[in-house]
């Protein structure tokens, strides 16, 4: 997996460096030799579905967790061994984890007063964390007397006031309801802008990685499916779990005959008699003869049915007007296929329809569903 | 009725509803009385001999039952502060008791934290071993505590009354239980944070929990305050007795005198009366979780 | 979580070495000696000849322990489930009642539980005084206008230590009943009462299922509680005359060993007792497990 530079530009050293980790719990396997760097500097989420070993790869990151088999680098040196305190990380956990019996000032002072500091130097750290994260109204209520979005500040000023080289947050966000969803995602870009510190993100909102993330790492069943900066998983998908899982509503499927491969350009055949062109990145062996379209539905576009640009041609199932656009979802010889249209359509259920094709954005799927 | 549990919000019919609300005021008003009634009459005894302790000794024994007295006075008390060595004996109870309460918590909450977080060889027999002596009869063990204690050199002292009262299995279990329930973030932000185990256990799961810690320790202190067998066993002279064996002692030293036995009792129970009048709540809970109920 | 092996096993190393001293001390060793000497005719301090079994057969053969025994048993009788069904009608009744008069109530039936035993046996020995006890005021129409000692005519001794330990530990059950009660959510009552069940029927159908545990719990504990009787039985036969024929198990083990000095003896007999309460703390064990469990 070699490093994809950050969006940031600059010298992206490594600075979290995973080497052929596996975890295992008895029987299960959560993570299988995995292997992955974090540049210095960089904002990196971990994006996947339920129980794909997000979190456990984070908790082994942070030293919660002991590793299987593989070791673990911080700054290039092994710290496969080293206990969670020694580690110069922090980690904000989505239950938050605030001491119900401190106030948030003891909170965010705690690991200073564990670790000896002087009475006046926790008092300005503290209240440096608490000017950042705008606290400083709180300072001496409990937990229990905070909300939400409070807590969520809370949580993330203890990790602050120990000023560390790596943030960890495991799913921060999921407790909170949409509005201070996205609030806390702003004040988190901002936060990661001033600090420039290296930040790893668990989270199974897309939006959520899409939008803060530089880097996004895809895991699927405790591999990597896929890292890169969130336009190059939407556009050039490697395989077809990310491009599957990436994007709202999902990619379309179609089965295709694969007829011709020439000069990085395949020839298929659409159900339906048609063909398209489509880019491929080497030259797949002849041996694949059928294999996945992968169509976003925004590079699908509805023409008449009858037009000579027509991919495919269907029948609409149902009509779903969202305002700004439309989605469209039609009955195809490919099968069910989702387009988005703009707000406007006039197009009812029942009316037969013809799909012209954006074939630069198509993308092919081998039967292993890797990229071709 | 059965209709209107079909039909739950229509109104019901006027008639019978009322006939049953007649028929429940007058059952709840006996009942209520009924329970009223035995609350006075259980606590009668003890007003009783609480206020026998105000009247003079001639008044006592007077034929008549007088719920006030005629002369109130406080000879009695002042008689048996003056003449016994009760203060003595509350210094002997306050600094036993005391001891006991500190010495069983913190050692409580120690092995109930070890057996609940840690992984060391041998945490399972100990667990088994504390829940074993869960059935033990301590009074069972009187002649060979005493033998110890006798080998010890201990016998008629403070440290002897003390020592055979630390063991307390169900203190233990109860901070295992509350400790396991602790949910493991906590424990992982802390070791984040640069906690090490006893860190951890004075700062977050002590602290996590100090209603039960409050509450163990009033019930331990009462239970070792009102303890009579052992100290009656272990003591033989008369500075080294506790309240509650020494007021048994007085009846010799007076011969029969009511309101002298009487008030020399009630000092004996003061402190743990109040005791429990201040802290109502925490005794209950801790007596749920005692008898094993988790409250 | 990672952290090394050697840490944890100091922090455990630490933090159970003041159980492991003070229960290595004060119970494993004690009651291995206990079984010990009783094979022995040692004396309560002492070494002693090795007897085998005599101890427990003197126990066996003589009359004294059998009878104490089964003063044991039949005070536990007298104490044990009386307190239990009493608890439960005061818990039915406190229950009903609302707000202060409620912890009022309770209050007076708990009080008693805190006192030191000593205190109860002083109140009570001035509440049946022969001469000037109040009680004697309903005693004396029923006794032929006589006062009667009520603490040293044998036949009414257990019975009324019972009544005395049953005020003095009501207040336990209560509260354990009571909480029962709690938990039984009143919308079942209001689904009972819609159904038109009758008072009496609700009882059966509906509390007393519930509360059927608690009952079971309660009554385990006394059990086991009043195996260990002494307290009473010693303050109200103190001035010691006639002791033989209300003696207790726990006041048969002190008599051998503290007046008799016969060591070996009471502890004998001390591992009879513990035999009995052991069985029963299995039981009860077995019945809060199979409580945990539901
Ligand atoms: N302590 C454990 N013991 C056994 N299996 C575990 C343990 N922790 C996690 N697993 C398993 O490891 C896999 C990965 O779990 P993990 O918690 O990392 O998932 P996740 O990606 O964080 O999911 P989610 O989004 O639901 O939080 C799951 O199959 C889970 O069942
Ligand atoms: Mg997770």
């Amino acid at each position: 997996m070699s490093a994809i530079p950050g969006n940031k530009g600059g010298a992206a050293a490594p600075h979290v460096e995973l080497r052929r980790v596996t975890k295992r719990y008895g029987v299960v396997t959560a993570i299988n030799d995995l292997t992955l760097t974090v540049e210095k500097g960089s904002f990196t989420a971990l994006l996947g579905p339920s129980g794909c070993g997000k979190s456990t790869l984070l908790r082994m990151i942070a030293g919660l967790e002991r590793i299987s088999a593989g070791q673990c680098f911080l700054d290039g040196v092994d710290v496969t061994d080293v206990a969670p305190a020694k580690r110069r990380i922090a980690m904000v956990f989505q239950s938050y984890a605030l001491y119900p019996h401190m106030t948030t000032r003891q909170n965010i002072a705690f690991s200073l007063s564990l670790a000896g500091a002087s009475r006046k130097e926790q008092d300005e750290r503290t209240h440096e964390v608490a000017r950042i994260l705008q606290l400083e109204d709180y300072l001496d209520r409990r937990p229990a007397e905070l909300s939400g979005g409070q807590r969520q500040r809370v949580a993330i000023g203890r990790a602050l006031v120990r000023h560390p080289e790596v943030f960890l947050f495991d799913e921060p966000l999921s407790n909170l309801d949409a509005k201070l969803r996205v609030q806390m995602r702003l004040e988190l870009a901002k936060l990661h802008a001033t600090l420039h510190a290296t930040m790893i993100y668990v989270t199974h909102d897309q939006t959520e990685a899409m939008t803060l993330a530089d880097k996004i790492v895809v895991l699927d069943r405790g591999r990597v499916a896929q890292v890169g900066s969130p336009l190059e998983l939407y556009n050039r998908p490697a395989n077809k779990f990310v491009a599957a899982f990436i994007g709202s509503p999902s990619m379309n499927f179609l089965p295709v005959g694969l007829t011709a491969v020439e000069g990085g350009i395949a020839t298929v055949a659409l159900p339906g008699g048609r063909t398209a062109r489509v880019r491929v990145g080497g030259a797949p062996a002849k041996a694949v003869a059928t294999a996945e379209l992968g169509v976003r539905p925004e590079h699908l576009s509805l023409v008449v049915a009858d037009d000579a640009n027509a991919a495919l041609r269907g029948e609409v199932a149902i009509v779903e007007h969202l305002g700004n656009l439309t989605l469209l979802y039609v009955d195809t010889p490919a099968g069910q296929v989702i387009v988005e249209g703009p707000g406007n359509v006039s197009v009812r259920s029942g009316d037969t329809v013809g799909l012209s094709l954006r074939e630069a954005n198509a993308r092919l799927f081998g039967a292993d569903g890797a990229s071709l | 009725m059965t209709d209107t549990a079909l039909v739950s919000d229509a109104p019901p019919p006027a008639a019978r509803p009322l006939v049953r609300l007649r028929q429940l005021d007058l059952f709840g008003a006996v009942v209520t009385l009924a329970t009223l009634a035995g609350a006075v009459v259980w606590a009668f005894p003890l007003y009783w001999g609480l206020v026998t302790t105000f009247k003079p000794e001639t008044e006592i024994v007077q034929p008549g039952v007088h719920l006030w007295p005629q002369n109130f006075t406080f000879e009695n008390y002042a008689h048996v502060l003056m003449q016994t060595k009760i203060g003595l004996w509350y210094v002997n109870s306050l600094v036993t008791s005391g001891a006991v309460t500190v010495i069983v918590v913190v050692m409580a909450a120690a092995a109930g934290y070890a057996i609940s977080q840690l992984e060391f060889p041998g945490r399972r027999v100990f667990w088994a071993m504390i829940l074993a002596s869960f059935m033990v009869p301590i009074p069972a063990l009187i002649v060979n505590h005493f033998v110890l204690m006798s080998q010890f050199g201990w016998i008629n002292t403070l440290q002897g009354v003390v020592a055979p009262q630390l063991i307390a299995p169900v203190t233990v279990i109860i901070y295992k239980q509350f400790f396991d329930s602790v949910p493991k973030d906590f424990r992982e932000a802390a070791v984040m944070d640069g906690a090490n185990d006893f860190q951890l256990l004075f700062r977050i799961y002590l602290p996590m929990n100090w209603g039960i810690t409050t509450a163990l320790a009033i019930i331990t202190f009462i239970g070792a305050w009102n303890l009579f067998l052992w100290p009656f066993l272990a003591v033989s002279s008369e500075e080294k007795l506790n309240v509650a064996v020494g007021i048994t002692q007085v009846h010799d030293a007076f011969g029969v005198q009511y309101g002298r036995d009487l008030a020399v009792a009630m000092l004996a129970a003061l402190p743990v009366a109040i005791v429990y009048l201040i802290f109502q709540r925490r005794v209950t809970q801790a007596i749920m979780l005692s008898a094993g109920i988790k409250g | 979580m990672l952290k090394s092996k050697r840490a944890e096993y100091f922090a455990a190393a630490v933090l159970m070495a003041p159980f492991v001293v003070i229960y290595g001390v004060l119970f494993v060793y004690p009651t291995i000696k206990m079984v010990e000497l009783s094979f022995t005719n040692a004396p309560l301090i002492g070494p002693g000849k090795w007897v085998g079994l005599d101890n427990y057969w003197r126990l066996a053969t003589e009359r004294l322990f059998p009878t104490a025994v089964w003063n044991t048993i039949y005070f536990v009788l007298l104490s044990a489930l009386p307190s239990t069904l009493l608890a439960l009608v005061v818990a039915l009744g406190v229950n009903r009642l609302k707000g202060w008069a409620q912890s009022v109530a309770l209050a007076a039936f708990f009080l008693p539980y805190i006192l030191p035993v000593s205190v109860v046996y002083r109140i009570w020995d001035w509440m049946f005084d022969a001469n000037f006890g109040i009680a004697q005021y309903a005693i004396a129409p029923l006794d032929g206008g006589q006062h009667l000692s009520v603490f040293r005519t044998i036949p009414l001794f257990m019975p009324m230590v019972a009544v005395v330990t049953i005020w003095w530990l009501l207040g336990f059950n209560v509260l354990l009943f009571v909480s029962g009660l709690r938990n039984i959510s009143t919308e079942i009552y209001e689904a009972a009462e819609l159904d038109g069940a009758s008072r009496w029927a609700q009882f059966k159908r509906i509390t007393w299922p519930l509360i059927w545990p608690v009952t079971v719990l309660v009554l385990t504990i006394q059990l086991i509680l009043q195996f260990k009787i002494f307290d009473q039985v010693y303050l109200f036969t103190q001035g010691g005359y006639r002791v033989d024929s209300t003696m207790v198990m726990v006041q048969y083990i002190y008599r051998e060993a503290f007046q008799l000095n016969k060591g070996g003896l009471a502890a004998s007999a001390s591992v009879v007792l513990f035999v009995l309460i052991a069985v029963m703390s299995v039981l009860q064990f077995q019945l809060l497990r199979a409580r945990a469990q539901r």
